[in-house]
């Protein structure tokens, strides 16, 4: 996928932008607080009708406007694909070609993005809660079934947790009612456990390769989904794990009334990630956890290519010149040719010159965008 | 120093404003409207409101609302009265009525399990329908809850509550709408659709 144009209007801090892009490396440079990420995050919109910074939306809109809109044009393997985001203090409203989707599940998807910010770069040693939130957003951004499956297993875990807490406050010990739930919990929450595994078999497959190429094949990345149902024997079959679910649920019984909520499940799961079989998240250097994350972020660009057969667009939110040289280098070496890719950055000193000579350059200030530097 | 509506129309908007979906804007604007109207047709509103409340009650039978008790679906004597579909709330006896197709008697639950909004099987009419169990010679009951989190919950309790009573108990299927193609259904309604497949 290719952006050709983008247009905002009372965006953040943008009166009325109108931007083309003809490169493959496009690099956005500003002082802090200028605008760069806004860019981003507008085309982090058009990909998915939400912001990955805010779920305010009023916060998008231009301060003293009324609405804002986004405007972007791209040309994907399938044709030219041009796609609108409207924004009021009242909602929002999508658009494909020109004609307006009721539904936001026939928008998403439409454009592929992979963000790659600051934040990331602690995907390995910040909390399980972030590292759900990837899994979550980037099967999603594939599996519809998956997002349907994720939010009926909300829903089930709110009603289970409510009632819990009934038994546990009124003292009763009415399981019958707990098993009715248990069956709904054990269905979605199996089907999310087994396309995370699935989905984390494929991402490895690339983050493996990637990381041994960055390395110089000193470092083998293994990926491990650790379930709080401590499933045995890794066996995948829908059926085992639906019966080991149950069992788990069985022996926790008490347990859970006593504390009054859902002790184990996909909402309690983890990732782990192994070099050399040595765990990153507790012995590895600050330099090997940047590289599982970036090796995890470029695998993701291949697994979206895999599935959709084309490439997202990669947005870098200031995190270029947080690389080494080494990463910086493999990293163009991945996008190169292939993958369209906009850069935010403080200072272009230092990017790689060879990189520089080939990107186009832009200069942010107070919501203002030059071509140059 | 604010303006103030007259009592009487200020408590009309308060009125009003007690209807879901009803903000205070659109209040004012019925209110006005109200003022605007022809005397006997405020007259009929008022009475019509009055009466629904007044005259309005459970049928003792399958606790849909009627004016009449038992109500005028209970007390056909052309319908099969062995088989009961199990439904929600008073209005999807209306939906199901719509079909034609179906001749059996209703239980109306007047909601569903949901421990969120704090409603358990004793908030919902299944005492009543236990009841009706018992008594009745009941061959088939219909569940035909919202297909739903809520809706299947309900579902699965009233099942296994009803299994020693030696019932058939049967639950609608869902999947693909009537009328649809298959290459714009969505992959979980498809799913669903394939899990309920029948032979032909």
């Amino acid at each position: 996928m290719f952006i050709e144009n983008l247009q905002l209007k009372n965006y953040r801090n943008y009166n009325d932008l109108d931007l083309s892009f003809d490169r493959q490396i496009n690099i956005f440079q500003g002082n802090n607080a200028q605008g760069k990420t806004n860019i981003l995050e507008a085309l982090y919109l058009l990909a998915l009708a939400k912001s990955h910074r805010t779920s305010k939306e009023k916060e998008l809109i231009r301060w003293g406007n009324s609405f804002s809109v986004v405007k972007g044009s791209f040309k994907t393997r399938r044709g030219n694909l041009n796609l609108e985001v409207q924004l009021t203090p009242k909602g929002k409203k999508v658009k494909v070609n020109q004609l307006e989707k009721r539904k936001l599940s026939e928008y998403i998807g439409m454009l592929n993005v992979v963000m790659f910010g600051p934040e990331d770069l602690s995907l390995v040693k910040g909390s399980p809660q972030y590292r759900r939130k990837f899994l979550d957003i980037e099967i999603g951004q594939v599996s519809p079934s998956y997002l349907y499956h994720l939010s009926q297993y909300q829903k089930v875990i709110r009603h289970r947790n409510n009632y819990l807490k009934e038994i546990t406050n009124s003292g009763e010990n009415s399981v019958e009612l707990l098993e009715i739930w248990d069956i709904q919990l054990i269905e979605h929450g199996t089907k999310v456990i087994l396309k995370r595994i699935n989905f984390l078999r494929q991402l490895e497959k690339w983050a493996k390769n990637i990381h041994s190429n960055i390395t110089d094949n000193r470092e083998v990345l293994s990926i491990l989904y650790k379930s709080s149902l401590s499933l045995e024997d890794g066996s995948l079959r829908e059926s085992d794990i639906m019966e080991q679910y149950k069992n788990n649920l069985l022996k926790l019984r008490q347990q859970e009334i006593y504390r009054g909520t859902t002790l184990i499940g996909p909402h309690r799961d983890d990732l782990e990630f192994f070099i050399n079989q040595v765990d990153v998240q507790s012995f590895g250097s600050q330099g090997q956890q940047r590289t599982t994350a970036l090796s995890l972020k470029l695998a993701e660009i291949e697994l979206i290519n895999e599935e959709v057969g084309e490439y997202p667009i990669l947005l870098l939110d200031d995190v270029l010149s947080e690389l080494d040289a080494i990463r910086q280098t493999q990293l163009i070496q991945t996008i190169e040719d292939k993958v369209q890719t906009i850069i935010t950055t403080t200072s272009i000193d230092s990017i790689d010159i060879n990189t520089l000579k080939r990107s186009a350059l832009y200069h942010v200030e107070a919501g203002k965008v030059k071509i140059g530097n | 120093m604010h303006y103030h509506y007259p009592e009487p129309i200020a408590k009309l908007i308060e009125g009003f404003s007690k209807l879901p979906g009803i903000g205070p804007k659109t209040a004012q604007r019925l209110s006005f409207h109200v003022l605007n109207m022809e005397e006997k047709d405020v007259l009929f509103i008022a009475k019509a409101l009055v009466e629904a409340k007044k005259d309005l009650h459970y049928c003792s039978q399958c606790q849909n609302i009627t004016d009449v008790d038992p109500c005028y679906i209970c007390n056909d004597k052309t319908r099969d009265p062995s088989i009961i579909c199990v439904v929600q709330e008073p209005k999807d006896v209306i939906a199901m009525e719509k079909t034609r197709e179906y001749n059996g008697l209703y239980h109306v639950l007047n909601g569903v399990i949901s421990p969120m909004e704090g409603i358990g099987p004793e908030q919902l009419k299944i005492k009543e329908l236990l009841v009706r169990l018992k008594d009745e010679q009941v061959k088939e009951m219909i569940l035909a809850t919202n297909p739903n989190i809520e809706g299947e919950a309900t579902a699965m309790y009233l099942s296994k509550l009803v299994k020693p009573f030696g019932i058939k108990v049967t639950r609608i299927a869902h999947g693909l709408p009537v009328g649809g193609d298959l290459e714009y259904a969505d992959e979980v309604t498809l799913t669903k659709a394939l899990e309920g497949r029948r032979e032909i």
